[in-house]
């Protein structure tokens, strides 16, 4: 391969940043959202989900290669793009320039928010060692506490309502600048779809909040414990 | 006798570096004029509330019909072009200011370089013969001369510049006016022998990379010139190339 020069390295690395958002961050966010609304069909249906995870081999890899190195390269990249433009939306105050603002903003939102979710749920899972079957009642508790309070209610409701806007929207942007949708009429069409698609997700997530705030049960280790 | 008047306020600066400070000027109400006209009248004889015989206020234009893009300025906050800017139809006070992405030399005139140095990066023009007759070209649809048309409109007058999150004083970014004119000559049967030059202008540091998606420019740019749809196609040819590079070549 040839050798690559600085203005390429730029353009390959918007590309990258552009593609992490859809895979993995994005199909993760869909998948991580789908598998907790498991949660509203009972407490042990989503232990089972959290068992399978945690009984996955090479997780903690498999966690830093697909998820968490991806979300950082995609927010340091994210915070560049931040500081790179200047907001306008006071003097030119378009919808799409205000989408445009608000994937910034929610950009910022989520990362403020991952790092308390990460903090409060992976961090002391690791700390403690509550590996395989013993991580779903850890886990589950420490939910249950987080759902008690309304300030734990709203710091996920904002950082999942964030999540969701900010990947819908950025769907819309990825088609874009990938030159998939083009017209106007294409690009309006597809606003719709994405919208929904947002929606879902976003009832997917406070759906979950609901259940944990009205029914904090608490799980027995399904095997040993 | 009370006459009609109009009130304008002007934001002035006296040289490149100087700093920028603000006057008031009022001049008599004439039906059917625009701001081009009321700056004429304030050349005239040059006061401002605030100050007896200033000098006069600088400002560029050419055409007067909103075809050469020389008279674009902010009026009320918005980028527009004066010539076209009817006393009748804004609001009063008139507040006038040069636009803010690019150098002022004076006043309202600003130094719009940084748009032609991007036309000249991107090759926005057709090779023609060289040394030698290289013949006819290929014959064009109508449909192409349809579109074609409509992107050749663009006057280079940075309103689109102006309106966008992305384009600052302090970046390269190419602006929406340079992708739409890559579409264009991309889209000349002649001008596409030299597409892949064109596009690998537009894959590095400024580029189409560089565009928010913000799509301000589409809504501030006087031409209606579908300035969207041209970045979303140079993204499509850029995507292709790099899919191209990276796997066929
Ligand atoms: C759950 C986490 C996240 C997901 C699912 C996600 C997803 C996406 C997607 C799909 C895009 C579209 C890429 C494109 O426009 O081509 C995008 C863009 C963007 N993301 Fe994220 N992102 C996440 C976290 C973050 C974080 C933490 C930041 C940090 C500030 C951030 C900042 C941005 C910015 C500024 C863009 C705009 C890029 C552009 O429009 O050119 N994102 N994101
Ligand atoms: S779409 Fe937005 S970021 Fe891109 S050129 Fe237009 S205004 Fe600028
Ligand atoms: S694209 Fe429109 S707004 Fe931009 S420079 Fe050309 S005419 Fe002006
Ligand atoms: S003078 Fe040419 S556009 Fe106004």
């Amino acid at each position: 391969m040839a050798k690559i020069n600085q203005d390429q390295a730029h353009f390959y690395l918007l590309k990258i940043n552009s593609l992490l958002g859809l895979v993995p961050i994005g199909v993760f966010l869909a998948f991580h959202l789908g598998i907790n609304s498991l949660r509203t069909v009972g407490p042990l249906q989503y232990q089972w989900s959290i068992d399978l995870i945690n009984n996955m081999p090479f997780l903690f890899g498999i966690e830093v290669v697909f998820i968490y190195l991806p979300l950082l390269l995609h927010s340091l990249m994210g915070f560049y793009i931040y500081f790179s433009g200047k907001r306008n939306v006071v003097h030119y105050g378009y919808p799409r320039n205000w989408l445009y603002t608000l994937q910034r903003i929610t950009g910022v939102l989520i990362f403020g928010f991952l790092i308390y979710h990460l903090g409060t749920t992976v961090v002391p899972k690791l700390f403690y060692g509550k590996h395989q079957f013993l991580a779903a009642p850890f886990l589950m508790d420490v939910m249950n506490a987080e759902f008690q309070t309304w300030t734990g209610r709203i710091i996920y409701l904002i950082g999942i309502s964030a999540a969701t806007f900010h990947f819908a929207n950025g769907l819309w942007g990825f088609c874009v600048s990938w030159g998939i949708i083009i017209g106007r009429n294409a690009q309006r069409n597809a606003s719709v779809v994405f919208a929904m698609v947002g929606l879902v997700l976003t009832v997917l997530g406070f759906a979950t909040v609901l259940e944990f705030s009205l029914d904090p049960v608490p799980v027995t280790p399904t095997v040993g414990g | 006798m009370s006459q009609e008047t109009i009130k304008l306020k002007i934001k002035r600066q006296d040289n490149p570096r100087s700093k920028s400070y603000w006057q008031e000027f009022e001049i008599p109400y004439q039906p059917l004029s625009n701001v081009i006209s009321c700056l004429q009248d304030i050349q005239k004889s040059p006061v401002a509330a605030n100050d007896l015989g200033v000098d006069p206020v600088i400002w560029d234009c050419s055409c007067l019909e909103e075809v050469c893009g020389s008279c674009t300025m902010l009026i009320n906050g918005r980028v527009r072009q004066a010539c076209t800017a009817l006393v009748d139809q804004i609001e009063k006070p008139i507040v006038l200011e040069p636009m803010s992405k690019f150098p002022v030399i004076r006043d309202l005139m600003v130094d719009r370089n940084r748009m032609f140095r991007a036309l000249k990066k991107v090759k926005a023009w057709v090779d023609i013969d060289g040394s030698q007759d290289l013949g006819e070209g290929p014959i064009m649809s109508d449909h192409i001369r349809a579109t074609r048309y409509t992107l050749s409109e663009c006057m280079t007058c940075g309103c689109c510049l102006e309106a966008c999150p992305q384009y600052t004083k302090d970046n390269s970014f190419l602006g929406a006016a340079a992708f739409s004119q890559v579409r264009l000559f991309n889209l000349h049967p002649t001008g596409a022998m030299n597409a892949d030059e064109r596009l690998e202008e537009v894959m590095g540091k400024g580029g189409i990379a560089d565009c928010g998606n913000a799509q301000a420019c589409v809504e501030a740019c006087p031409k209606n010139i579908p300035l969207t749809d041209s970045i979303a196609d140079i993204s499509r040819q850029t995507s292709l190339k790099l899919l191209k590079d990276l796997l066929l070549k």
